[in-house]
């Protein structure tokens, strides 16, 4: 009998070929932007903070260096928020936008460019503008609203979740679009820019702030692997398999709203990041969560920075918004590796 | 081992189950058969712990359903649904291993049991294929290795019974052989057997009464909610009851050999 194995490769070497790309890509992100600096210089000033000149040293350490660990911490989250909602929806083509996340942080940051003037006197919180406080408010109030709707006395459902998300995504794109209606051309331009993702703000409080939910994340999401994989066997079944199932749902819930709300404060709406990354992993090692969860999250990882990077250089000294990139690099992989898949099968 | 006590269920104002008693022993082999909407997977459910009693209740080991702790029954109750949802590309081997879930008995242990179980449904072969493109067959003898490797302990218990031990296994099916060809029912029936005199309490729903009457213990009819007639096989393999559960006319006959009575339609 021919023995079919559908996967690409082991979750052993993949885990090794994404820790040998991480730095690798890194230093790019270091390296390339409007002024190029060289591998040399970035090591001599990250290693023993001398060497280069003055002037590198301060991109390095103000802006290059928050940046790309921004990215990494930012991406890590949207892939692993996405693999966990795919396992709770256990469907995988969901996504952090349905559950109203992405959604909600618009209209909330939409709210504060628009009216904008009235919250200037607030200062910064947290080293997060007034724009990002709003989408993260945003980005709760909505998943909460959405977790609602979908809970009643036999617990969550996630079908009615999926339909909710949906219903208050449309409610909430309406008013975002009637906030672009209101706002001047300044305004519309920020409102775009934002729903388009953008690293530009990067500062070490907001990779403080990152790296802090990371942390916390990843302390908790490991746990659930086991019973996400049982999970995905169906709910019942996951019952049956003696998994409390309503209160990992609403951890799941709690930890993706969480990781995506984060994510999207401080860097914008980045699309197909939380969509397409698990998928990937998922075609190339299958759907063990104890390694698609890790690894998701490196290869999250690697390809916001990439991503950041060359949305850096391609229009130089322009930049292009992040989300567009990782859109034009994402989608083409996503579509080959379809392609791929379907020949082997 | 399984006591279901004067079970009645009614959801959204409908009622689909009314005072069912049925007392299963442990080691026996329990089929529940009637009609389609008889509610035969409504009872399946209340035992299993995904519907509540609205009346009565079910006792494991002489301790109500909803005492025990969903981790706990997970360690000696498996439960083989109708049909599987499963979409994502697991290998077989690796959804047999999610019935290892509810144990913390090391990797070694549970990939010698996976190879067991899957070697015991006669489903060696697809150890590494893909779930999702196996056949309706396939799929459900993977599903039955998952739930067998559950309970395993208990299905391949060899040492002294020590009355009831709350340890005794719990294996509900529910249309387990529906998408087997004849082989695969005869396996079924060997392994239900087998896991029986091992003292694992067996609860199926069957629908061919042949079938059910070569491996269960005792049988119970049941019509509309209620529980019609439950004793042992030759009891209620009659002409009689069959027409008025089945609405069918049939024949009873004696197995020429093994001789297990038999209807004939």
């Amino acid at each position: 009998m021919k023995v079919l194995n559908t996967r690409l490769i082991t979750p052993r070497l993949c885990g090794l070929l994404l820790l040998i790309a991480l730095p690798l890509v890194s230093l790019l992100g270091l390296m390339t932007g409007p002024v190029f600096i060289s591998l040399a210089d970035i090591l001599s000033i990250t290693l023993s903070g001398d060497g280069g000149n003055s002037q590198e040293k301060l991109i390095i350490e103000i802006i290059r260096l928050p940046r790309v660990i921004l990215s990494l911490l930012v991406g890590a989250l949207l892939a692993t928020c996405g693999a966990l909602l795919q396992g709770l929806f256990r469907n995988p083509l969901a996504d952090p936008a349905l559950i109203g996340v992405s959604a909600g942080a618009s209209v909330g940051a939409s709210v504060v460019i628009v009216f904008g003037s009235m919250f200037t006197a607030g200062g910064l919180l947290l080293g997060l503008s007034a724009i990002s406080v709003g989408a993260f408010a945003g980005a709760i109030i909505a998943s909460v609203i959405i977790f609602r709707l979908a809970t009643g006395p036999q617990g969550t459902s996630v079908a009615t979740m999926l339909l909710a998300g949906i219903a208050i995504s449309a409610l909430a794109g309406a008013a975002t679009n009637t906030l672009s209606y209101l706002a001047d051309n300044d305004m519309l331009r920020r409102i775009s820019l934002w729903q388009m993702g953008n690293l530009q703000g990067a500062s070490w409080d907001r990779v403080g702030l990152c790296a802090l939910t990371a942390t916390f994340l990843a302390v908790l999401i490991p746990r659930e692997a086991g019973a996400l994989n049982a999970m995905l066997l169906g709910e019942s079944e996951a019952r049956h398999l003696g998994v409390n199932v309503e209160w990992l749902k609403r951890r799941l819930i709690i930890y993706s709203a969480l990781g995506v709300a984060i994510s999207v404060a401080v860097a914008g709406v980045i699309a197909f990041v939380g969509l397409m990354v698990p998928h990937v992993i998922r075609l190339l090692v299958g759907p063990n969560h104890s390694a698609l969860l890790p690894l998701s999250a490196m290869a999250g990882a690697i390809l916001l920075v990439a991503a950041d990077a060359l949305a850096r250089v391609v229009i130089a000294p322009a930049e292009l918004p992040v989300g567009v990139v990782t859109a034009l690099l994402g989608a083409p992989f996503f579509l080959w590796l379809l392609v791929v898949q379907r020949r082997r099968t | 081992m399984l006591n279901i006590n004067s079970v009645g269920l009614t959801l959204s104002e409908v009622p689909l189950l009314n005072n069912i008693t049925i007392d299963c022993p442990r080691g026996s082999v329990t089929a529940l058969m009637g009609p389609n909407g008889a509610g035969k997977t409504s009872l399946l459910k209340v035992i299993s712990g995904e519907h509540k009693a609205s009346q009565g209740r079910v006792e494991i080991n002489r301790q109500s359903r909803k005492d025990w702790k969903p981790a706990e029954i997970a360690q000696f109750m498996a439960v083989l649904p109708q049909s599987s949802t499963l979409e994502f590309a697991f290998t077989s081997e690796e959804v047999v291993a999610l019935g290892r879930t509810p144990h913390a008995t090391g990797t070694v242990r549970d990939a010698e049991i996976v190879t067991a179980a899957l070697a015991k449904v006669d489903a060696s072969y697809l150890a590494q294929r893909s779930f999702v493109q196996l056949s309706g067959g396939e799929k459900q003898r993977v599903q039955l290795a998952r739930v067998l490797a559950q309970i395993w302990d208990h299905c391949e218990y060899e040492g002294e019974y020590e009355g009831d031990a709350p340890t005794d296994g719990i294996l509900l099916l529910d249309e387990p052989s529906a998408a087997f060809d004849l082989a695969h029912q005869l396996m079924l029936i060997d392994i239900v057997q087998h896991i029986s005199a091992r003292g694992v309490t067996v609860v199926m729903v069957m629908h061919d009464l042949n079938l059910a009457a070569k491996c269960a213990d005792q049988m119970v009819f049941m019509n509309c909610g209620h529980c019609t007639a439950v004793g042992a096989v030759t009891e209620l393999l009659t002409p009689e009851l069959i027409k008025k559960v089945f609405s069918v006319d049939a024949e009873v006959i004696t197995h020429p050999l093994q001789g297990t009575p038999m209807v004939v339609v």
